[in-house]
């Protein structure tokens, strides 16, 4: 695939301004300040227990920071709201895969679209006229996703029944069901094997081009991170000690001896 | 007849997601209702409606209420009793002060107040799940009975708190036998449970399983919890209230609060539990073990010949064993067993 004209980096589109957030007397995220650019794949990188998920959370409005601003697409607030991010186009997986264990993989990718539903309670229970048509509609969107990712043969299995890998791979399904702009990943790759690590990049990348979407990435493999990522933040016990390509991060001396680790 | 789907070609999404996608089931399901509508009537005794078919299908209603709630929403209830009552009693108390209420009508709105007291009784479920959650429903079961209980107006002022059900006529047609209350009763079980069917599986049903399974994720993808949360509450109240006032009107004809007990809540508990959590066909086979089952049981040991006193206790050790037995082979209920069954079935007879 070669680079299309999506792929071109535009303007900021998310920043995030001094932003603390502390649960009781632990200080999760200490006056952080990033921002994230249309189109980019941004990494957030730093040892465990960084505030790498908490960023993330904050973004989309699972967690309420206690200070600090949240800027998306020109519009500055307190915090984000879970509904109202999903709303603007933030879609997001989860560390620990957050899949509807109960559900066939087909029905989980369909929750991804429930926001583009606009059939009333009555129409679905009646299964006539919009409810009906909308279904058909959102199957056809969600039949390319499964295409997209290949995810053919599994289409109605129970989740349940699934590998650790195709389940990363269907809860990566579900967020691009909503279409996003902006996909927030929390580890996709961590547990994966060479092959399936080179799969999931692929996928990201892949979607990163034909789609335009922007991603904020949380990843442990630094082979991986330097070589999709457009820019690196890097977190320590909650502060930003590094921000910038991947070569200015690599040679940045605070991040070494944080993180990376002498080579 | 071999069970097989060979040949049967989906070419649109359309024919992908009907209610039976194999032809085979289709068939059956006709060839059931078939039965059910046009064959049962002729050949069955007013014994075999009134104390077989007609408590099955309303417990089949009541578990399929409570199914929505507890299978697919994952919000345990133990206030399926209570909120039956209301149903039987508010449709009771339009039918008596609305002049020319249609009976159907009077059902309808008895299951929207039993809706709306199920919101209500809901709200704790934003703030607890799982066995808090039941400690709190709990509260439904008592508070409702107590005040049909203690409120002489919902009981039409009766001396002993017994109200009698009104005489059923729709258009001027009165269902008096048991055969004629079978059909109304078949036919309000049919369409609830062809609405139920439609509505797990659209955007509402997704709804509650995925809050069911994981609510932080159900959240940020888009779905509201608390409306999620409420409308499982509001719909599977307005099932279980219908079923409630068919349970008054067209099973035992007057009934008295304590009616609607603890004891039903429960049994309707365990008809969702061995039949299957989250199954609308298991809300039906729930029912037909805890109805069916110990009527045949007791033809069974009276056979035997036995004294009465031992046969009325083997048939109640015998049942609870069956329990016991079922949730053990398969603790999904008697629905995945079936399922099992019919995925064995597509292969038979080659082994892969």
């Amino acid at each position: 695939m070669s680079d299309s004209a999506q792929r071109k980096i535009g303007d900021v589109i998310l920043k995030a301004d001094n932003v603390s957030l502390s649960f009781g007397g632990v200080k999760a995220l200490t006056n952080i300040s990033f921002d994230v650019r249309e189109h980019e794949i941004r990494a957030i990188i730093g040892p465990n227990g960084a505030g790498k998920s908490s960023m993330l959370n904050v973004i989309n409005g699972v967690y309420h920071p206690q200070e600090g601003t949240i800027t998306y697409r020109g519009e500055q607030r307190k915090d984000m709201d879970t509904h109202a991010a999903a709303k603007s186009g933030i879609a997001r997986t989860f560390q620990n895969i957050a899949l509807f264990t109960g559900m066939s993989v087909l029905d989980n990718i369909m929750t991804g679209r429930n926001l583009k539903i606009k059939s009333t309670f009555v129409e679905q229970a009646l299964w006539i006229g919009r409810a009906r048509r909308e279904e058909m509609e959102n199957r056809r969107v969600v039949e390319e996703i499964i295409d997209f990712l290949q995810l053919q043969h599994v289409r109605k299995t129970p989740v349940a029944r699934l590998p650790y890998g195709i389940k990363k791979r269907v809860e990566l399904a579900r967020a691009l069901a909503a279409e996003p702009s902006m996909l927030l990943l929390d580890e996709p790759m961590a547990g994966m094997n060479v092959e399936e690590k080179q799969d999931m990049c692929r996928f990201v990348l892949d979607t990163n081009d034909q789609f335009g979407t922007t991603i904020v990435l949380i990843e442990h493999d630094m082979g991986v991170v330097m070589d999709i990522s457009d820019r690196v933040a890097v977190l320590d016990y909650g502060k930003k000690i590094g921000d910038g390509t991947p070569d200015e991060v690599r040679s940045n001396p605070e991040v070494i001896k944080a993180y990376l680790g002498a080579h | 007849m071999i069970y097989r789907e060979a040949g049967q070609y989906k070419t649109t999404y359309d024919t992908d997601t009907q209610i039976f996608p194999i032809a085979q089931d289709r068939y059956a399901m006709l060839a059931i209702l078939l039965i059910a509508f046009i064959v049962i009537p002729f050949v069955a005794t007013p014994y075999i409606f009134s104390a077989i078919l007609i408590p099955f299908l309303i417990f089949s209603l009541a578990a399929l209420g409570l199914n929505i709630l507890t299978g697919y929403a994952g919000q345990i209830s133990l206030g399926t009793a209570a909120f039956m009552a209301v149903g039987a009693f508010a449709s009771y108390n339009f039918m008596l002060r609305v002049p020319g209420m249609p009976i159907l009508l009077a059902f309808i709105l008895g299951g929207i107040c039993a809706a709306m007291v199920g919101i209500a009784f809901g709200l704790p479920s934003l703030r607890i799940r799982g066995f808090y959650l039941a400690a709190s429903t709990l509260a439904t079961q008592f508070f409702v009975v107590w005040c049909l209980t203690k409120v002489p107006w919902f009981t039409n002022n009766s001396a002993s708190g017994v109200i009698t059900a009104q005489q059923i006529e729709i258009l001027g047609f009165k269902f008096d036998s048991p055969q004629e209350k079978y059909l109304l009763v078949l036919g309000i079980v049919c369409v609830l449970a062809l609405l139920a069917k439609n509505m797990v599986r659209s955007t509402v049903g997704r709804s509650w399983m995925a809050v069911r399974d994981m609510d932080v994720a159900a959240e940020v993808i888009g779905f509201r919890v608390m409306k999620t949360k409420l409308t499982a509450f509001a719909v599977s109240s307005f099932y279980c209230g219908i079923a409630g006032a068919l349970f008054a009107y067209c099973y035992v004809g007057t009934v008295e609060p304590e009616a609607y007990n603890l004891d039903l809540s429960f049994r309707i508990l365990f008809m969702v539990i061995i039949g299957g959590l989250g199954s609308i066909l298991g809300s039906f086979f729930g029912a037909a073990f805890i109805v069916l089952l110990p009527i045949v049981l007791s033809m069974i040991v009276h056979v035997t010949g036995l004294p009465n006193s031992v046969t009325s206790n083997v048939e109640l050790m015998v049942f609870g064993g069956l329990i016991i037995f079922f949730l053990i082979v398969e603790p999904h209920g008697l629905a995945r067993l079936w399922q099992i069954g019919k995925e064995k079935l597509r292969l038979w007879p080659f082994p892969h």
